[in-house]
């Protein structure tokens, strides 16, 4: 897995951002596993499973932390701003109807598209002022995020599934308007820390729902059996 | 609150068309791009302020439809409501907010000024800087590793509470060749430190600074001038060994290796080594212990655990006259004393009631008269070492000794007992 070139500078770097960003999207497919006498998707899907439990734990911390720098009220608990900036965040709430009729690839595909867009963000969520330990925690998040990318990526090819290519011209950039004020930026902060909360709860319920498809269905093989006066 | 976002079917579909991207871009680009709800503006965004300074800001509302009102908008300050004495409406649709002696911000990334409309919903914010700025750093501390490397320490002016994020930079440069160099690792060693790994110069001093840099205003250290031989430290002397001596309840021997990182560099080597009873928290250092590697410790209690640890002073290297910086101690040995074979204080005739044979006191006394002996008395035979093995002798003869005449060995040990008085 190619690791993105280092934080991006703080300040008017949005272009190099948007570099950033390109990057990621082009990383190549990692094959989770060897593809003769693998035992197929199942266990990566655990793995990736696991990784999305491991990364809200980790996410409530750092929230917790985060969300104290940037002061009250952002820190209150039934805190709910205007989402100004955050309309180029991918969205993880969706009907429900919709989203258990999913099919294995676009659930997948969903899910990589959207930790990308997010690990994009968050890498540029550089903010100089913030203490060295915050900085600290924050690339380290952003190191188990990319490994979560890196899960997907895996269970995407053990199932055949190419990566998504982004179109040129569909690259996440989130240029903020040139008059974007500090104010407006903790807006844009709070927003991402809650959209990548909600992507995690919700990628464990995807990936809940991919481990039960793929498991074999054992009560058929039984019901066979008795048929047979077994 | 912005309404007529794409509704959540929508987002399942992502492959949105090239253009959707192109025109959120040119929504964001307006400020408070709100569709069909009030929006406001607060002025002025993001200032910075002294402490005790005043702020008159403003909320004006700019909704659409037209005619939106500024009646019932009220503000907060980190979610707090603030006191409508403080608001007054300038105009129908703009607020006014006088504070009064500000105190310094609650957090570095700035108080929040929030303009909320009837129904508590956020209209705008803006960002209060309220702070000093910063303060003379002082208390530059350096040291170097093995003359590899340079670690800085320093103490921030005014207790380092300016309010406002302070950007710390250490500086440095060689006295005679002008380039400004800008150390970039930090907090190695805590919050006010930085590293400098590698090419550094010997033979001439380095000039050290730190700048301290606020939305207020910058300081400067006062400037500190070093070679780095004079500040040299290394790693604890590896391979310490405790040990005892021969049958002797009361001492133990400590052997250790000159640390090897510096062992080719002309040096004297200057040494500590302390040690404590096992269940103390008291520590006994043993001081003047000079370009040697092993020293015998005396006094001690017998049977009883002591632990010990030594730690170096690369002193005098490559010709500089300034003592050097005392390393890490060595990680603690520990060794114990035999147990005495002798019955207990005031039931042995030679045991010295209350003291051991060869106290502190005692041993100096012995040690100056020994020196003068063999100045004034021509006894270069006479040393130390040879006084311990008589010791050892009595005390390994002592068992023997004692199915003797009781006469001789009171005799002998009245004649032993006589430097210790």
């Amino acid at each position: 897995m190619l690791p993105a070139a280092g934080e991006p500078a703080a300040g008017d770097s949005w272009g190099m951002l948007a570099c950033l960003c390109a990057v990621l999207w082009h990383l190549p497919a990692v094959p989770a596993h060897n593809r003769t006498g693998d035992p197929g998707p199942g266990p990566s899907i655990q793995k990736t499973y696991d990784l999305t439990r491991y990364l809200e734990h980790q996410l409530r911390s750092l929230a917790g932390t985060y969300l104290n720098y940037l002061g009250p009220p952002f820190n209150e608990p039934d805190f709910n701003p205007p989402r100004l900036g955050a309309e180029t965040l991918p969205r993880a709430t969706v009907n429900l109807e919709v989203w258990r009729s999913l099919n294995d690839r676009l659930r997948l595909t969903q899910n990589y598209e959207a930790y990308s867009h997010l690990l994009c963000y968050l890498r540029g969520l550089n903010r100089q002022a913030a203490t060295a330990e915050l900085r600290r925690s924050l690339a380290h998040f952003c190191t188990s995020l990319q490994g979560l990318l890196g899960s997907i990526a895996g269970v995407m090819a053990a199932l055949g599934y190419p990566l998504p290519q982004p179109l040129p011209g569909t690259e996440p950039t989130w240029t903020p308007g040139p008059a974007h004020s500090d104010f407006l930026q903790k807006m844009d902060d709070f927003w991402l820390l809650k959209e990548l909360q909600t992507w995690l709860w919700r990628s464990a319920k995807d990936f809940n729902r991919l481990k039960k498809k793929m498991q074999p269905p054992a009560a058929a093989v039984t019901l066979h059996l008795e048929a047979h006066g077994f | 609150m912005p309404a007529g976002r794409p509704g959540p079917a929508a987002q399942s579909a992502r492959r949105p068309p090239p253009l959707l991207p192109l025109l959120l871009l040119c929504v964001l680009g307006a400020p408070q791009a709100g569709s069909g709800a009030d929006t406001a503006v607060i002025s002025p965004q993001d200032p910075t302020l002294l402490i005790g300074s005043s702020l008159q800001a403003t909320c004006s509302v700019h909704g659409d439809p037209p005619g939106a009102t500024a009646e019932g908008l009220y503000w907060t300050l980190n979610g707090h409501r603030l006191p409508p004495e403080l608001s007054r409406m300038l105009n129908a649709s703009t607020l006014a907010l006088a504070l009064a002696n500000l105190n310094g911000s609650r957090q570095q990334s700035g108080d929040n000024l929030v303009c909320h409309a009837r129904d508590g919903s956020i209209l705008a914010g803006s960002c209060l800087y309220v702070g000093l700025p910063p303060e003379k750093p002082f208390n530059i501390s350096c040291w170097s590793k093995n003359m590899k490397d340079l670690t800085c320490r320093w103490t921030p002016g005014a207790h380092g509470e300016t309010f406002l994020h302070t950007n710390y930079s250490l500086k440095y440069k060689l006295r005679w060749y002008g380039q400004d160099n800008t150390c970039e690792e930090y907090h190695t060693v805590g919050p006010h430190s930085c590293h400098i790994p590698k090419d550094l110069a010997l033979f001439t001093p380095y000039e050290i600074w730190v700048e301290a840099t606020n939305r207020l205003g910058s300081a400067r250290s006062d400037v500190l001038t070093l070679d780095i031989l004079d500040v040299v430290t290394t790693d604890p002397p590896p391979e310490v060994h405790v040990s005892r001596v021969g049958g002797l309840e009361d001492q133990l021997s400590v052997r250790w290796v000159s640390p090897p990182a510096l062992k080719d560099f002309l040096f004297q080597a200057k040494y500590q080594i302390r040690y404590r009873v096992e269940d103390s928290v008291d520590w006994k250092v043993v001081d003047d212990v000079s370009n040697q590697t092993s020293c015998r410790l005396a006094g001690l209690k017998p049977g009883t655990v002591y632990f010990v640890q030594v730690r170096c002073n690369p002193f005098g290297i490559y010709g500089s006259k300034k003592a050097g910086i005392w390393s890490e101690w060595s990680h603690p040995t520990a060794a114990s004393t035999p147990r005495s074979e002798r019955p207990g204080p005031g039931g042995g005739a030679c045991e010295p009631r209350g003291g051991e044979p060869s106290s502190g006191p005692v041993r100096r006394e012995l040690k100056q008269f020994l020196g003068w002996l063999k100045k004034h008395a021509y006894c270069s035979n006479l040393s130390f070492r040879l006084y311990d093995q008589w010791r050892a002798w009595m005390q390994k003869s002592h068992k023997t000794r004692n199915q003797d005449e009781g006469i001789l060995s009171s005799g002998r040990r009245g004649a032993a007992r006589g430097p210790a008085r």
